[in-house]
């Protein structure tokens, strides 16, 4: 047993910015501090926006830091990382090749009958020896990806990444798989020992982790790092990983749903060097339909959060802003890890179309992006405030936020509440009351 | 341009040849008649070469465009719904429109010009009419097989909602045929109206046996500036040329390419309708708005909205009633007789064609061969790596493409006496200069398919692919290339039929009083046109034609099948 594991990857005070398409460059991650030693199975875990993907992208050297460096064994690394090797969610396999072609492209500089010693041990691995010459369209998606598997540990990487690699494949197909590279690690004489693996399900996390990281959005930066003993190969079953598991719901609903929603949406933006002012509270990018979707599926009960994940089949972070937006509208509640209705979601419940309407409008008055946004429609001439206006401000106003899908929420939400109305013509949004003559 | 047509199915080799033959038939029957009834005429306009008289050639030039714009779209729409709807028409029509896209336009000129002359002696008219329909016969093919394959792709949900809503055909048309057909028409709008320009200077004034028609416009001011060597006016046509282009390209394609965009069947929900600044402005102006709701009544009026079936009835769709039946059996027949006896007087036509003129032809056609392979290499030589860099990234690409399109859609030709000197100055002749000529209006379409087929390569694909530290030849060979291969090979058949057309003129330049010829298929019919000698025109025309459905049907095809077979991206 070698007293220190060797660190392979170090990532040292890493942040990282993306423009897109000319807009102000985007905080994606950090100040993130994270390093990877030999044997260590670290998972990725957090809500969508959290940077998890380019983490992952930084470690292999497919995306350099805007700020901070990768160390790979001790030197910093320039460039694509010599030992990783990477699995996709879609997995990236390349059409003309067959599978035997697309297996073998990581080893071609290696003397032939290498290759072909390297290519049987990849193929049995995975299962995949009948299907050597077959091209990737004429296999299923849980071939291709045991192709992708098989590709990534022909190289005998020093770290395997994978990017949700069961994530676009059926559910059973997924488990399977799973549990296969599950046995992978438990077999002590496979060299697969380290692996980096970014995931949204917290079974998946706890099932392969020596380490979990959970990361928080907005930007993307380390929440909690949870350490996992249990040995290989786990059983999501045993009382030792369900207590893992609780925990980390524990955590999550911690930071994604706190129990007074008004202060964990609030956001402090800086106005300038020294002043700060606090930011209006506005919407998760949820759709109404959705809201009034999780109030009837909730009913009368009180609901564990993770089992109303379960029901929806959604993934937790999407079901969580979902819950946010209901918090916001004080339609439901969330004490701990339950939910349950209020008397306000209650009755809109019990309300007709039309009822459901007004009282939806009436809470959103009370949101201080709406307020903004009807003020600043009166304050126009002619009432009527373009996208490119409305974006504008709204960039100004909530600076954390993302404005396009900030804009598409609000605009969802003020025409379902009958509050505001938009003329797809001249892009331009109006008060509903205020309506012109109709439209071309 | 010729466009691909990988949706047509291989029809049987005598399919083709008949089809071959009978198109040629029917150009040069009409030239024989033709010659029968002209008489001498002085068709040569005079051309005023002052600056001030350029806009209103660029008019006349423009119009001719859009008047066979129209007819070709028309054409277009009911040629591609006949062909749809008629199962029996589709068998013919297809490959007839193959060939008839692989004929030189240039191979119409003589035929249509002294029919239509004929018809109207005492007048530009038959002149006028001529010159519009060769630029229609350079802009329509692709239009048709565009609006066939959208005619295909309507999905039948769509076609069995018109039926419930009891639809009358032009409510089909309107409400869901052309929507859906609307962006790819709308795209071969645009390479087609390249593609009717690219031959200006030659339609619109060319010699013909001893005469010499010309008609007022851009083509004729700039090769009788390039007769009389008159640089000034010849920098001043190329520039006017160029403005045409880039005002049509902002103020008529560009709205209409944002505003179909609403047309897209799989948009999801709750995405932004996007407009320009045009259609901005005119949905403010009160007169548009006004307009646009009094055709909308008329057109109401005029076509009334569907009704729902009263019962349960549906329309009675299929029910041809007897006399259109035996109206369309005596269309049919007539024109199968008016092609059997244009075939039977292209025979005789072709029978007045010497041993030694076929082998003259054979041999020129084996040049012209060898020209179209160079072009097509050399253009691939250095569009696909510049493709490539352009495609990875997108800012660049989105920077580049309107220079790209221009670049494309500029009638090549205009210039070719510039090109021929610089090639004169090294020291070069026509034999061999007549290939980058050729290149000069073919490499972009290469170009273009490369870069957009570049584009298209998955992000993850490309992330594998550094990972795997593919790097210099290999990264070429096992990555890029096969990812690009479909838009290479979609760009390697435009720019191949189109190098056949070009060679018409690349290899017979005018430049001043002095004619440039190299030993090819394409001068030989220039030469063949300025002589008045038809025999051996259709026969050089016929193996144009032949060869190029030869070559689709062989060489590209196959390749075609292979690229998307292998190469596709699929997830």
């Amino acid at each position: 047993m070698p007293e220190t594991p060797t660190t392979l990857i170090d990532l040292r005070g890493i942040s990282h910015e993306y423009a897109a398409g000319g807009r102000e460059p985007e905080l994606v991650l950090q100040d993130v501090n994270l390093s990877v030693a030999e044997n260590d199975v670290i998972t990725l875990l957090g809500p969508s926006g959290c940077g998890k993907s380019t983490l992952i992208r930084l470690m292999a050297g497919l995306v350099a830091p805007s700020h901070g460096e990768v160390w790979w064994k001790g030197a910093p690394l320039q460039g694509v990382c010599p030992g990783v090797a990477m699995v996709f969610q879609n997995f990236a396999l390349f059409p003309w090749l067959n599978v035997r072609e697309n297996v073998l492209l990581p080893v071609g500089h290696l003397p032939p009958a290498e290759q072909q010693t390297r290519l049987e041990k990849a193929l049995a691995t995975v299962g995949l020896g009948a299907y050597e010459l077959s091209y990737p369209r004429e296999i299923s998606g849980g071939m291709k990806q045991r192709v992708g598997i098989a590709r990534a540990l022909i190289a005998e990487p020093a770290v395997l990444c994978m990017d949700e690699p069961f994530s676009a494949l059926d559910v059973l197909t997924a488990e399977t798989l799973r549990n296969e590279i599950g046995l992978l690690l438990a077999d002590h004489k496979h060299p697969l020992r380290t692996m980096v693996m970014v995931t949204h399900s917290v079974v998946e996390a706890v099932f392969f982790a020596t380490r979990i990281v959970v990361l928080a959005a907005h930007p993307g930066r380390i929440d909690v790092v949870l350490p996992v003993t249990l040995p290989y190969p786990r059983d999501p079953d045993s009382p030792g990983f369900r207590a893992i598991v609780a925990k980390l719901h524990a955590i999550l609903t911690r930071t994604n749903l706190p129990d007074n929603a008004e202060d964990a949406t609030k956001v402090v933006v800086a106005i300038d060097d020294k002043r700060r002012r606090i930011a209006p509270v506005s919407l998760p990018y949820v759709t109404p339909a959705e809201v009034l979707g999780l109030l009837s599926v909730l009913g009368d009960e009180d609901r564990d959060v993770f089992e109303l994940t379960e029901r929806l089949a959604k993934e937790f972070s999407a079901v969580v802003s979902v819950l946010k937006a209901a918090e916001l509208l004080g339609l439901v509640e969330t004490p701990g890890q339950d939910v349950r209705l209020t008397p306000l979601g209650r009755e809109v419940l019990a309300a007709t179309t039309r009822d459901q309407r007004r009282l939806i409008r009436e809470q959103l008055m009370k949101l201080k992006v709406f307020e903004l946004l009807t003020r600043l429609i009166r304050v126009q001439e002619q009432q009527v405030l373009t996208e490119e206006e409305m974006m504008r401000e709204l960039q100004i106003a909530l600076p954390h936020e993302k404005p396009r899908p900030l804009f598409r929420t609000l605009l969802s939400w003020g025409r379902y509440a009958e509050l505001i109305s938009y003329d797809q013509r001249r892009h331009a949004v109006r008060l509903y009351e205020l309506k012109g003559p109709s439209a071309l | 341009m010729n466009s691909s047509s990988a949706h047509t199915k291989s029809a049987p080799l005598w399919v083709d040849a008949a089809v071959i033959v009978a198109a040629v038939a029917i150009v040069f029957a009409v030239v024989e008649v033709a010659l029968e009834w002209r008489q001498p005429l002085h068709n040569a306009v005079e051309i005023d070469l002052s600056p001030w008289a350029l806009p209103q050639y660029a008019l006349f030039s423009l119009a001719r465009g859009w008047i066979a714009y129209a007819f070709s779209l028309l054409f277009a729409l009911v040629v591609a719904s006949w062909a749809f709807y008629d199962v029996r028409a589709r068998r013919f029509v297809l490959p007839a429109l193959d060939v008839l896209q692989s004929i030189p336009v240039l191979g119409f000129l003589p035929g249509l010009v002294l029919a239509l002359v004929a018809i109207f002696p005492h007048s530009n008219t038959g002149l006028e009419l001529a010159c519009v329909l060769m630029i229609f016969t350079g802009q329509v093919w692709n239009m048709v097989f565009s609006y066939y394959d959208a005619l295909r792709s309507v999905p039948a949900d769509y076609r069995a909602l018109g039926e419930l809503y009891g639809f009358k055909w032009w409510h089909r048309f309107g409400k869901i045929e052309l929507p859906t057909g609307a962006q790819g028409l709308l795209y071969n709008s645009m390479v087609s109206m390249a593609g009717g320009w690219f031959f200006l200077s030659i339609t619109e004034a060319f010699k013909l046996g001893d005469q010499d028609f010309r008609v007022p416009g851009i083509g004729s001011y700039m090769s009788i500036a390039i007769e009389r060597g008159d640089v000034r006016a010849q920098i001043l046509g190329v520039v006017a040329m160029a403005v045409v282009i880039v005002v049509i390209d902002r103020l008529v394609w560009w709205p209409l390419v944002v505003w179909s965009r609403r047309f897209k069947l799989d948009d999801f929900a709750g995405a932004g309708v996007e407009t320009t600044a045009m259609q901005r402005w005119l949905g403010r102006s009160r007169a548009a708005q006004a307009i646009m709701q009094g055709c909308g009544r008329w057109f109401r009026r005029v076509l009334p909205d569907p009704q729902p079936p009263v019962s349960g009835v549906l329309a009675e769709a299929g029910s041809q009633g007897g006399l259109g039946r035996t109206i369309y059996r005596l269309l049919l027949g007539a024109m199968l007789a008016l092609l059997a006896w244009g075939a039977i007087r292209l025979v005789i036509l072709l029978g007045r064609v010497s041993w030694s003129d076929w082998g003259d032809i054979f041999q020129s056609a084996g040049l012209s061969f060898l020209r179209v392979v160079a072009a097509v290499a050399l253009g691939t030589a250095w569009t696909v790596p510049v493709g490539v860099w352009i495609g990875m990234q997108p800012k660049l690409a989105s920077r580049v493409q309107p220079f790209v399109q221009f670049a494309a859609s500029f009638p090549a030709p205009m210039i070719y006496p510039w090109i021929l000197a610089l090639v004169m100055l090294v020291g070069g002749t026509l034999q061999w200069g007549a290939v980058p000529l050729i290149m000069l209006g073919t490499q972009w379409y290469i170009l273009f398919n490369v870069a957009a087929a570049a584009a298209a390569i998955p992000n993850d694909l490309v992330s594998c692919a550094d990972l795997l530290r593919l790097r210099g030849w290999s990264r070429w060979r096992r990555f890029l290339l096969p990812a690009i291969f479909p838009g290479l090979v979609t760009g390697w058949v435009t720019a191949a039929g189109g190098a056949w057309n070009a060679t018409i003129v690349s290899e017979y330049v005018h430049t001043g009083d002095k004619i440039y010829m190299a030993s090819g298929l394409g001068a030989l019919i220039s030469r063949a046109t300025d002589d008045g000698n038809f025999p051996k025109l259709a026969a050089a025309v016929l193996v144009m034609a032949a060869i190029v459905v030869g070559i689709n049907r062989t060489v590209w095809k196959r390749l075609q099948n292979y690229a998307n077979e292998r190469c596709r991206f699929i997830t």
